[in-house]
Order: structure tokens, then sequence, then C-alpha cells
């Protein structure tokens, strides 16, 4: 097979991941010039807001697409996560730490269900999404008695877990968002968590083959997942206050968006957490852009459905090539 | 015996590295049953791929009926009369039997499907071959032989002239063999030009005119069934001259400890009370024809495949092998027939697939030591003369003879006592290969135990000290290599009545 | 598609045992249960589940799936309602569009799936977003109602049901949709369309060496799905008084699962319409039951969920059972 020579620049770096940040940059330009007042700090901020939570779930969803399997039960488990945790909080009164952990928990939890079906019982990844995203939007609506859920502002003693999203006027939650996925990039390029991940999503038979027990792997992968999500819903709150059961469902499709515009290809085996970041990026300023420009926010829902099937499009056309 | 019905002269075919078929000769008449043999290899897949417009020629003409002819697909020699019944069944498992016959020209009542009409002449069909199969039943609530028969029947409905059958009895009974033998004498006797693809002497003695043998892609020579001895084909089939040498005596001492045991081990149809042992720095070959069972068997021991009973010890010690993980604790490797399938990770380096079997020796900490892992790599890159820019480069970049290398890196990394190469240098040139032996012999002297899957006769003779010779799922020999010839061998791979 | 066991032991026999004994549950739990209001009820949040149900079986079979039935029917309904309601088009023009948009997004699903090869799921999610948006944009973020049962375009509801003069209310829905079983059932299991939907799902390369046109027969079992979900688009604007842009995510798991829970193999390749018929029925008893036990609606959610699940590792157990032998 002939080499090409590369830059080594692009070698590091990827010539997709610097495509998209083109892209990134010509979506503010544009912005900046057909909308009045976009330009600034505060329009970034909101675009951040609805970064970090939506972040979250991509990274989390990289996970599972990278073992080749799908989860879109994302948005309804991040939910439930947040009303549950939110309504021991407002309900139940426990402190803001104890709920915080319980948003956690319920994510791992259905991590834990959804990895167990998957690899164990081999059931087909997207009917365990189907269900798992019911049984999500189900238990939410049962626990809260199908209230909304409120969680405290940053002025109230119970919202210091605001300052995770920002301090004054300092992105904070940028930091942290990064920072994790410097961490999960680490997990997936650099530990043997990652290592098997990746593999068995390139060639599953060849890695049983080798001594390795993928089912074991294959169900971290969701786990991984569901606490991510967990994480997400507590961004969700930070940054938007109220979370209304039986929603959830379009940011699945924008988090699996993100990842596969940045690179994680569908079939498995191959995932960029950086190009998983980039993408996040994109799709929240494009929602930014057009709230900005009161587009009709139903436009959005269009270009992204319209934005996956590309992406995957190319992915397609690019395994054939390889082929 | 008829006219010629069809003629395939100076047939040329070839693959990227691979001479498949030079200048081969075939005729058929009408009338008869024409048997083709030859080793696993020889070609003879390959031309009636090549006649029924699955692969294209390159050079040679193919007369069918008088007229010079091309089939470009399946479809068009269909059409014509040239169908072929194939060794992989290709079926739908969830319509029923008169479904799958008619599949694409169904029988229709205007809108409707006529299935009353397709079960009648389903049933009319059986009832001429003397088939017992209800075509009403779902296939996949047969056995594999009544679906082979299924099979059979489909491709006589297609009103053919000359109908190939591709190792036919591979997947059924006595009872079903003799009932496929009825069948094919009422072709014979409706003057049809029938190919019969099998390595099993008893059943062409017993079905065909004549027999016409292939030996590495070339034309060996055509013999009348009833004026030759089995020797006489046996002969013609591995008839070459080897230029390597084969090994003449075995280095092991015959006091060499027993490092596996296998007792009695049954894993299905392919996998038959099979016992043998394997003796510390001995180099075992597995040899026999397709679907003998050797890969099964391997893979049984492996615990890659459940199986059904059996015993196996390692050192004089019983253990448990019930999956690959066990396999490798007991420090057993396996590399497997089908490389892209199940031995490599395409998206991963060389180093990272180097380290798959033992990745736990490569951490700190949580991490994975990737200086570590590098390096080791480099190290048997270097020891194993793989070529490779770097152990960064992905392995799916390599040659197969490389990727190869890289595979056996990956058992080597992990320290098995106990290696298992099934084809170790298929779709590899013949200075990879050479590597591949020196290394295997390196291996052994240094006191591995290995078995050697090979359906290369040449490799066979010249790696083994000792050769276990399997057909159809049982062990049907043991031969020293002092004793061993191809024609030793080749007699205990193929099957014998009487 | 003939079993040779015995019909009892059939999943779509047992499945319909599932429905009498649910059915006997509540209305001897819950006096409430028992009138005939209830049935009424049951009846009516049906027929459009029914219908997607329907349509959803070809893609499944063929071993794929139509996420966009959801969000589709009420982007169809909403676009048709809109011409009637907004521009005053007579309700047959209104009807009409809103079954050309459904066998449109249909084909746009079976070319993208079939011929540009996507994968099936994430691909009718995008079209499932994509109807979600065009719908909200089609009725300007309203929610639309199209002509009540007495109104001057009303005629269309009497399709499902009928009111008689002494006030009594006869669900003839039901009728029609035993015919549309019977129908589809007929071009499943008689049609060269069904036959090779159902080859496709079973082995779709050796088809197409049998000479079968697959792209054709692949791309038109989307179209189904499509124009299936049009009809719950009609049968769900009678039935409710309005329609909601931003709804009908969730739909197409009721119908899905009902199909399913009726027999539909998750990989391909089996399946009947009968058994998705009655698989749906399993979900609506749940849904309109359990409230009636003193468990709210979003129980329904999670038991669905649950039911769902069980019936395919029904499934997977019975084929490694299948596979020893």
């Amino acid at each position: 097979m002939e080499k090409i020579k590369q830059n080594p620049i692009v070698k590091k770096i990827g010539f997709n991941r610097i495509v998209l940040c083109g892209v990134l940059i010509l979506m503010y330009i544009l912005f900046s010039v057909t909308s009045k007042g976009f330009a600034g700090l505060p329009r970034i901020l909101s675009a951040l807001n609805y970064a970090y939570f939506l972040g979250f779930l991509a990274l989390g969803v990289t996970f599972v697409i990278a073992t080749g399997g799908i989860d879109f039960s994302i948005g309804p488990v991040m939910f439930c996560a947040a009303l549950i945790a939110g309504y021991c909080l407002t309900g139940h009164g426990l402190p803001t730490a104890v709920c915080l952990i319980i948003s956690i928990l319920v994510g791992f939890l259905f991590g834990c269900f959804n990895g167990y079906l998957v690899a164990y019982w081999t059931v087909p990844p997207f009917i365990v999404s189907m269900a798992s995203m019911n049984i999500a939007k189900g238990l939410a609506s049962v626990f809260t008695k199908t209230q909304s859920v409120s969680w405290p502002q940053a002025a109230e003693a119970a919202g210091w877990f605001r300052k995770f999203v920002k301090v004054g006027s300092f992105p904070v939650g940028l930091v942290i968002f990064l920072v994790a996925a410097v961490i999960c990039s680490l997990i997936l390029n650099n530990t043997k968590v990652g290592r098997y991940i990746l593999s068995l999503g390139s060639n599953k038979e060849a890695v049983r083959l080798s001594g390795v027990n993928v089912k074991k792997w294959e169900m971290l992968a969701y786990v991984i997942c569901g606490i991510l999500v967990g994480i997400a819903a507590i961004f969700f709150v930070g940054a938007y206050t109220t979370v209304q059961p039986g929603y959830g469902d379009q940011y699945n499709n924008e988090a699996i968006a993100g990842c596969v515009m940045g690179g994680t290809s569908m079939a498995g085996g191959l995932a960029s957490i950086g190009g998983t970041v980039i993408g996040v990026f994109i799709i929240s300023l494009l929602q930014e852009g057009i709230l900005a420009l009161g587009i009709n926010k139903n436009y959005q829902l269009i270009i992204t459905g319209l934005i996956v099937i590309i992406a995957v499009y190319a992915d397609v056309v690019a395994r054939r090539r390889k082929n | 015996m008829g006219e010629v019905i069809l003629t395939m002269k100076d047939i040329d075919k070839s693959f990227p590295g691979v001479h498949a078929l030079d200048h081969v000769n075939f005729e058929v008449k009408r009338g008869e049953v024409h048997a083709l043999m030859g080793e696993n290899g020889a070609g003879k897949s390959t031309l009636m791929k090549v006649l029924t417009g699955i692969y294209t020629k390159d050079s040679g003409t193919i007369t069918f009926e008088g007229k010079e002819t091309e089939f470009h697909n399946t479809r068009e020699a269909q059409d014509a009369g040239v169908v072929i019944v194939h060794q992989e069944l290709n079926m739908l498992g969830h319509l029923t039997v008169a479904q799958n016959i008619f599949i694409g020209r169904e029988f229709k009542k205007g809108i409707k499907i006529d299935d009353k009409k397709m079960n009648e002449e389903a049933k009319k069909l059986f009832e001429k071959l003397h088939i017992d199969i209800d075509p009403t039943e779902t296939m996949s609530n047969l056995t594999v032989g009544k679906q082979q028969m299924c099979e059979i029947a489909k491709a006589i409905s297609h009103e053919a002239k000359v109908i190939i059958f591709d190792e036919p009895s591979a997947a059924l009974t006595e009872a079903e063999i003799e009932e496929l033998f009825k069948i094919i004498r009422d072709l014979r006797e409706q003057n049809l030009g029938i190919v019969y693809i099998s390595h099993r002497m008893d059943e062409i003695k017993v079905i065909t005119d004549r027999v016409t043998v292939m030996r590495d892609g070339t034309y060996v020579g055509t013999l009348i069934t009833n004026e030759c001895t089995k020797d006489d084909i046996i002969n013609m089939m591995v008839g070459r001259v080897i230029y390597e040498d084969p090994k003449t005596e075995s280095t092991v001492p015959a006091d060499a400890p027993v490092v596996l045991k296998v007792d009695h081990l049954n894993a299905g149809r392919m996998v038959q009370d099979v016992s043998f042992e394997l003796r510390k720095g001995e180099i075992l070959g597995f040899s026999g024809l397709m679907g003998a069972g050797r890969t099964e068997t391997a893979r049984a021991i492996f615990g890659a495949d459940p199986k059904e009973s059996g015993d196996i010890y390692i050192n004089g010690e019983k253990v448990t092998i019930n999956s690959p993980q066990d396999a490798v604790k007991c420090g057993i490797g396996y590399l497997s027939e089908d490389r892209k399938r199940y031995g490599i990770v395409v998206q991963k380096t060389v180093a990272e697939n180097s380290t798959m079997a033992c990745l736990q020796n490569f951490m700190s900490g949580i991490f994975i030591n990737k200086k570590a892992e590098k390096k080791k790599a480099q190290e048997y890159v270097e020891s194993l003369a793989t070529k490779t820019p770097s152990v960064d480069q992905l392995v799916v970049n390599l040659s197969g003879g490389n990727q190869q290398k890289v595979v056996i890196a990956k058992w080597l990394i992990n320290d098995c006592d106990i290696l298992i190469f099934d084809e170790p240098t298929r779709g590899i040139d013949v200075g990879a290969k050479n590597e591949i032996y020196k290394l295997m012999n390196k291996l052994a002297s240094e006191g591995k135990a290995i078995i050697m899957i090979s359906s290369e006769m040449t490799e066979i003779l010249r790696m083994s000290d000792r050769i276990v010779v399997m057909c159809e799922g049982r062990k049907t020999g043991e031969v020293r290599i002092e004793e061993a010839t191809q024609e030793v061998i080749m007699n205990m791979a193929t099957r014998e009545i009487g | 598609m003939k079993k040779k066991s015995s019909i009892f032991t059939s999943q779509k026999f047992i499945v319909l045992l599932v429905v009498i004994v649910l059915f006997a549950f509540f209305s001897i739990i819950s006096e409430n249960f028992r009138q005939y209001s209830t049935i009424m009820s049951i009846l009516d949040y049906s027929y459009y589940i029914v219908l997607m149900a329907i349509g959803v079986t070809f893609p499944l079979i063929t071993g794929g799936v139509d996420l966009s039935i959801g969000t589709g029917l009420i982007c169809y309904s909403l676009a048709g309602g809109y011409l009637i309601t907004q521009k005053g088009m007579p309700v047959a023009v209104g009807l009409l569009v809103t079954i050309l948009l459904g066998i449109l997004i249909g084909l746009l699903n079976g070319v993208l799936v079939s011929i540009m090869d996507l994968p099936p799921f994430l691909t009718t999610l995008c079209t499932c977003m994509i109807t979600r948006g065009l719908g909200s944009i089609f009725s300007k973020g309203f929610g639309i109602s199209w002509p009540a049962a007495g109104a001057d375009g009303g005629w269309f509801r009497s399709i499902f049901k009928i009111t008689t003069a002494n006030g009594t209310k006869i669900p003839i829905g039901f009728l029609w949709m035993l015919i549309i079983v019977a129908i589809m059932a007929f071009v499943l299991n008689h049609t060269k369309m069904g036959r090779y939907t159902i080859a496709i799902g079973s082995n779709k390369e050796a088809t197409r060496l049998s000479g079968v046109n697959v792209k054709f027969y692949h791309v038109m079992a989307y179209v189904i799905s499509g124009f299936f979900a049009a009809l719950a688009a009609v049968a769900y604007s009678a039935v409710f008084a309005t329609v909601q842009p931003g709804t009908g995510a969730g739909f197409e798991l009721e119908a899905i699962g009902g199909a399913i829970i009726g027999g539909v193999s998750a990989t391909g390749g089996a399946g009947s319409i009968e058994g998705s018929l009655i698989g749906v029925f399993v979900i609506c008893l749940l849904k309109t039951g359990l409230p009636y036990i003193g468990l709210q609606a979003n129980w329904q959610q999670i038991i669905t969920g649950l039911v769902l699940i069980g019936a395919v590792m029904v499934d997977i157990i019975k084929k490694k059972r299948a596979e020893v032998h």
C-alpha cells in the first residue's frame, strides 16, 4: 500500500481535526458578521453552557461507539439522573454533595444495565437503548411524581455546585470539561481499558482469541458511558435550572453527531476524543448562533440531522475505500 | 457416454502472487460423471468458478454445446444450463424448502405467489429424485444433510445440462449418499454432464466414469475410473518433485517429555474421538484435506469453541480449558487460519498487536508502558525480520507475511510453551515462508512444542518430526517422519471403505 | 411461513394469551376498567400504534429499523392539518398531502439505507430529527386541530368511530384494522414484496445471487413503513383533538416494541403482521390498564421497556437452544 508522506504537524493533530477547527472558526466569524453583538464573551459563555453537558454525553457515547455499539438512552438517562438527584435535594432535603453522587450513581446503574445486556446477553444495542430510554423516562416520572425539578440557584447555600460551571465570568466548566476530556483520552489511548475497548471494536474475535475476556471490557464501555452521563446531568442543571420529565431525546442525536463528526467511526475501533470535543463545540456554537439569528430552532434539528447523515456517509465511504 | 458437451482449453488464471490455473484442460461428455480431483489448492474450485462466471479467465477458451462461450455471472451460466452446487450452503433459513428452491422465479397467480403450486412442483422434483423432504418445512429446521439435498434439487430444477457438485457428500449421512448416487445415476441416464469434485476414493470408484487430476494449478491427466487404481490417482495428485529437502529424520530424543496430551476429544461432527500427544521440542504436523477437522480440533483444544467431552493434560496435569483465556493462562498460543479475521486487530499498530495476549506485563500502574511495549515489539521485529517502517505502523498496512510475523510475535512475547500454527504460511511469498520455517525450527530447538496444521504436503514433510493425519473429524493415522511419504499421508487423508 | 410445530406454541398464540390474561386481570381488579368506555378508549388509542407497527414490521424483517415513524407521523399530520386549517384546503387534500409526505420520507429512508448503505438506526434517527424540525416549521410552532367530528370537514373522523343516533359509539376503526392486517399479512406471506423482504432479512447476499433486485425491495420496505406512518398520522388526527409539534418521540418504541413482542425477530428474517397487532395490544393494555390499579402512566414506560427486553431475551435463549441441537 502506498504511504503518502505527511506533514508531521498534520499527522500529529490529524487532518480531520484541523478541518473541524477551521469549520468552528469559520462559523464563529459567520455568526459574528450576520448577528449584531454576537462577538463577545456573553455568547461564548452561553454556547459553553450547552457544550458542557453535551460534551460529557458525547465523551460517554464515544466509548460505546468505540466498541462498535450504540447508546441512545444517554439523553433520557441524563434527565433521569438530574430529576432523581434533584428530587432528593428539593423533596427529601439531602445535602447537595450527596445528590451529586446520586446523579452519577443513576448514570452508573443504567450503564451497568445496558452493558450487561449487550455484552453478556448479546441483545442488539439499539433494542437495549430503546428499552433503557423508556425505563429512564418512566423511572424519572415515577420518582418525582411527574413534577419538574428545579435545582437551587447560585446564591443559595445549596447552590455551590454551580461553581463547577462558572465563577463570576470565568468558565470553570470549560476547564473541568477539558480536563475530563484529557482523562478520557488517556484512558482510551493509554490504559488497558481503552486498549481493549478499541481493539474489540475493531475485531472482537481476534481479541477473544488472544485470551482476553471481551465481555467484561465491552460492558465496561457502557458503564463508563453511564458515569459520564451522570456527570453530564450535573452540568445540565448547573447551567439551566429546571429539568422536566419526559424530554431528553434531542441530545442523543447531537451527542452522537459530535462524536461521528469528530472522526469516531460507527463501525468501532477508531475513536477520537479531541475530535468529539471539537464536534461538540461546533454543535453548541451552531445552537447559539441559530438562537442569536432568531432562526427557528427547528432548522437546527434539521441541520443536525443532515450533518450526521453526511458524517456517517463519509465514514462509510472511507471504510469502503480502505477495503 | 455421449458426445462432448463442454470443453475448457488452456485456461489460465492468476491472482496477485498466485498462478492459480496454468493452461488447464478439462472436458465433460453428455451422460458421464467426471470426477475432478486434487489436493487443497490444486485449482479445482477455481476452475469451476471460472466456468460459472464467478471469476474471469485470463486466457483460454470455453466451448459449450459446440459454441465458444463465456459466462459473466452465475445467472448467465444458470440460464444456459450450467449449474453448480456449492460446498457452502447459500440458503435462506427463514423460508421454506419450496420457497428457497424457487426464489427469484416464483409461480404467480396474478399478484399472489402460488405457494401451493410451488409446493407441488417441489414435491414432484423430490419424487423424481427420490428425496424424502417436506417442501413446506422451514429450511433452518432441516439437518445440514437435508439442506444440501435441497441445494442439489434447486440446482437440478434449473433444467441443467451440466451440473457441478463441489464436495457434495461432505455433510451427508450414508443413507443420504446412497440417495445422492441414485439421483446422479438418473441424471446421467438423462444425458446430463456431471462434474463431481471430491476427495473420497471410494465414491469416485463407485459413481464416476472418468477422473481428471489437477496439481498445483496444472492439469495432470485424465484416467478411466474402471481402468485405474487408487494408487494411480494418488500418484497423479502428489507426484511432484520436491525441491526442498524433506526432513529425513527427527532430532527430537525418544524420551522427550510429553508436554500436551489430548484424550478422546469430541466437539461435534468435525472432532470425533481425537487423541494424540505432543512432546517437548517437537513439531507435530497435522495433515489432511479441507474439512478434515484439524482447525476445529485446534480451536477445541484452545477453548475457542465449546467441546462435548475429552481431557487435556499439560505436562502430565489435567487442565480445564473452557475459553481462550484459560488456554493462554496454560501457556498455549493459537495462530488462526484466517489472519485478517481472527489474528490481527486492524486499527492497531504493530506494537499494540504484539502485546495483545499479555498486556498485563506492560503496565505501569494503571497506564500502559508504551515505551516498554514498543521496545519489546522492536526486539521481535528484529529477531523475526519483520518488514515494517516502525512498530507504530498500523498492522493493516503490512504485507501478509509480515502480518503473520506480528501474530507470531504476539504469542512469543507471551512466552507460550505450546504453539498451534494453523496454516502459518498461507498466502505468503516464498522468501517469507522460509523465514517462518527457520523460526519454527529455532523455537523447537529452544524447547517449545509446536503443532503445525498445514494443507501443503511439502511443508508437512519438510518441517514435521511426526505427522498426524485427519479425515472427516477422525484421526486416521500417525506416522514418524522417517516413514512418511506423500503417498502414505494422502492414503490416510482420503477415505476408503473396504 | 408455516412452522411445523403446533400453532399453540407459536409466539403469536402465547402473546394472544398474554393479552387475554392482562385484560382479565385488569377487569377483575378494577370495576372502572370493566366499562364499555374503557374498551372504546383502548381501541381509540391503539389505531395509530397498530398502523405504525404494521408498517415498521417490514424494515424490521429486513434486519433494519425505522425510528422516524413517531416524529414522522406528527410531521405528516401537521403538514396536512396546516393546509386544511390555515390554507382552507379541503380535508381530502390534507389527507393526500399527509400520505404523500409519508411516502416521500419513506423513500428517503430507503435510499439512504439500501442504496447508500448507511446504518438503519442512525439514519432513521436523523430523519426522525429532520421530521421533528419539519413538523414544527410547517405548523409554525402551533398545535393544529383537524376539523372536529361535527364540523364541516370532520367526516374523516367517522372512518374510525361512528356515533349512533342514541349516542352509542361504535369503534368501526377496529374493523378497518383487522382488514388492513389481513391485507398486509397477505402481502407479507403471498406476494413478491413480502417474500423478498423476508429473504433479504434472512440472507441478503444469497437473495441477490438468486437474481432478485434486492435494492428495490429493500427500499420498498422503508416506503411501506413511511406510508403506514402517514396512515397512522390520519388515525392520530382523527382520534386526538390537537396535534402538537415536538411530540411523537417515543411512539416508535410502542410500535417497534409491539412488533418485537409479537414475534418479529430483532435480527431480521422472521415476523408476522398478526403478531405485531397482538403485540401492540399488550402495550396498549398496559398503558391503559395500569392507571386503574393505581400505577401512574409512567410505570407503563418502565414496564414496556422491561417487557421488550424480556421478549428479546426469550428470542435469544430460543436461538441458543436451537444452535445446540
